[in-house]
């Protein structure tokens, strides 16, 4: 009995300072947290990013307008499709070009796909961490059908590199709408799956419920966009009240959550991919005909049977690839809606056929500074399913 | 709903929907492939190795004018040329390391003379750089090895972009027959 009250005395109960990852399989990449933790609760959280630095807004200033486009596809790779749109659609509104009205709504459809892809991976990984195996795995067989009519499309299933300044890089066959508008109509069903599976699991509600939460004002001033945005009630989509592309020509809804808790960010992302799925039915049945390429040759390679036989499509083409496409000067900003939230890119231009300037703003890095907001204070087993629920990819937050 | 609330909390039926959710599953064909055994089939226009095109006389088309070296985003091609006889241009190295390739197919497309092709193979692996660094005898001899036949005209036909046919309208496409019979059996 003496024994155990020394013990006691000298027993002295500190903090822990511990570092998760940049290893750890649940930080969805390379992010590293410092945390100091008394007991089991997080008393401060510090995260450290950079580990997956490539210098890719450097590069981009490296290489012209049209050859940077493939260093996007990097930013966050599980969705790249929709940073392509981004890209090109910024590089548009520099340019002062648009699109053709068909290579709209193809980029609308690729976008949306890219989307449901990227949310697959959000749900299957997200709901792993927290400790359900099964939906991890129908979610990647989803996954898959997406990425094989990528590799239809384009021949490529990850890195697509699809979009194209003024168009995109091909028109879509028939057979890949044929197989597209099979799942779209599939899609719901599996959607219900998952919503059985998760939902109302009475584990998923404890571990999710109430964790993380971020007022709508705070989660404004934190910057947050997209679902983790919208999971605290603020009606903002990028897509909605800045439309490109054509999304001004399809109806959808943008869901919004109440309690801004994790629960209800995982509810708004679960309404996005239906929505998703919604435009790409929309799309495929509004799907007009007419070229996919925009008719400006001072910013779009030439068609290939027509350069050897036409001297000023020869010209142009030499020239747009050494030397670039002739630029505007000025600034431009374009947002656009990728999964994550809100993807800016922003270029200065001084005349010549490089970015002086790009800038990317990216979602992911904004909603890494939020972590210590929404760790601390509570356990450290929220720690992940906060992770999770912010829905950040490291290839866009260090870029 | 309270009554509904109190018998989900002690019957456990979300859990037990979810079982059997999963228990369909088990019954329902597997969708996944034993790899190396057997092999998914790449679908036409795959952005795999690279190869260097022949003409019909079997000689190499390419010309060396450097476009491709210069499009390509992770600059990874390099070529030397000097003056021949008749101050013809020759192509005296083409090398492509392929280790940094991003398969992005951009010198596909900036090549005006249909000389660079991407193969549909992908699985190449090894132990050291070397053979990785395609050279162009190896490049070339990757032609004869995917593009044999009719298979090169074939790519260059279906996947050297852009096309000036693309630009136009095809008849019809807005809208598919096949879709439309299907959109009618879902109402
Ligand atoms: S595929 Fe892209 S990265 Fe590879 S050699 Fe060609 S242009 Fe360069
Ligand atoms: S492959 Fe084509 S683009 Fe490249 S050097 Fe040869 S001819 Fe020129």
């Amino acid at each position: 009995m003496e024994d155990i009250e020394q013990t006691e005395k000298t027993f002295e109960t500190k903090e822990l300072t511990i570092s998760m990852g940049p290893q750890h399989p649940a930080t969805h990449g390379v992010l590293r947290l410092l945390l100091t933790l008394a007991g089991e609760n997080v008393v401060k959280c510090t995260p450290y990013v950079g580990y997956l630095h490539r210098g890719i807004e450097k590069l981009g200033e490296n290489r012209t307008y049209l050859a940077a486009l493939p260093l996007t596809d990097r930013l966050d790779y599980i969705s790249s499709m929709n940073n392509n749109v981004g890209y090109v659609n910024a590089v548009e509104k520099l340019f002062g070009i648009e699109a053709p009205e068909r290579a709209k709504f193809i980029r609308t459809i690729v976008a949306e796909m890219g989307r449901i892809s990227s949310h697959i991976i959000w749900l299957g990984t997200h709901v792993l961490d927290i400790g359900a195996t099964t939906p991890f795995l129908y979610a990647f067989r989803e996954r898959e059908v997406i990425m094989d009519l990528f590799e239809m499309l384009c021949g490529a299933r990850l890195t697509v590199s699809y979009p194209r300044i003024g168009g995109v890089r091909n028109d879509i066959s028939q057979e890949f709408l044929d197989e597209l508008y099979d799942f779209v109509l599939d899609f719901p069903s599996k959607m219900d799956d998952y919503e059985t599976l998760v939902t109302e699991n009475r584990i998923w509600k404890d571990r999710t419920v109430g964790i993380g939460v971020i007022s709508a004002e705070e989660a404004i001033n934190w910057g947050l966009t997209g679902g983790t945005l919208r999971g605290s009630g603020v009606d903002y989509d990028v897509r909605k009240y800045a439309p490109y592309d054509a999304y001004d020509k399809v109806e959808f809804d943008v869901p919004v959550g109440t309690n801004g808790d994790c629960y209800d960010r995982y509810l708004v992302r679960m309404e996005e991919m239906r929505q998703a799925n919604r435009i790409i039915r929309q799309c495929i049945e509004k799907l007009p005909a007419g070229p996919v390429m925009a008719d400006a040759p001072k910013f779009t390679l030439p068609p290939k049977d027509m350069v050897l036989k036409d001297m000023e499509h020869l010209i142009h083409q030499f020239i747009l690839i050494t030397k670039g496409p002739t630029v505007p000067e000025g600034e431009v900003y374009m947002g656009t809606e990728v999964p994550k939230g809100e993807l800016g890119f922003y270029f200065v231009s001084d005349g010549s056929g490089r970015p002086y300037r790009m800038r990317v703003r990216a979602p992911s890095y904004v909603h890494a500074s939020v972590l210590p907001r929404l760790c601390e204070g509570g356990m450290i087993a929220d720690v992940i399913a906060n992770i999770g629920t912010i829905d950040i990819v490291l290839g866009e937050c260090d870029r | 709903m309270r009554a509904g609330k109190f018998i989900q909390t002690i019957f456990f039926t979300e859990i037990i929907k979810g079982m059997a959710l999963t228990l369909r599953t088990l019954f329902t064909p597997p969708v996944t492939r034993r790899y190396p055994k057997v092999k998914r089939p790449v679908k036409p226009g795959f952005r795999g190795l690279h190869a260097l095109a022949k003409n019909e006389e079997g000689k190499m088309k390419c010309v060396g004018c450097g476009l491709c070296g210069a499009y390509c985003p992770s600059q990874c091609i390099y070529i030397y040329t000097s003056e021949g006889e008749d101050h013809k241009k020759i192509v005296d190295r083409y090398e492509i390391e392929v280790l940094r390739c991003v398969y992005c197919g951009f010198c596909v497309e900036a090549c005006p003379f249909g000389a660079i092709t991407l193969s549909e193979h992908y699985e190449y692996s090894d132990y050291s750089r070397e053979p990785l660094y395609m050279t162009k005898d190896k490049l070339l001899a990757n032609w004869d090895r995917y593009f044999a036949g009719e298979k090169g005209l074939r790519y260059f036909r279906d996947f050297w972009r852009p096309k000036a046919e693309n630009f136009s309208a095809y008849e019809g496409q807005a809208m598919f027959d096949k879709v439309k019979a299907r959109r009618k059996e879902q109402k």
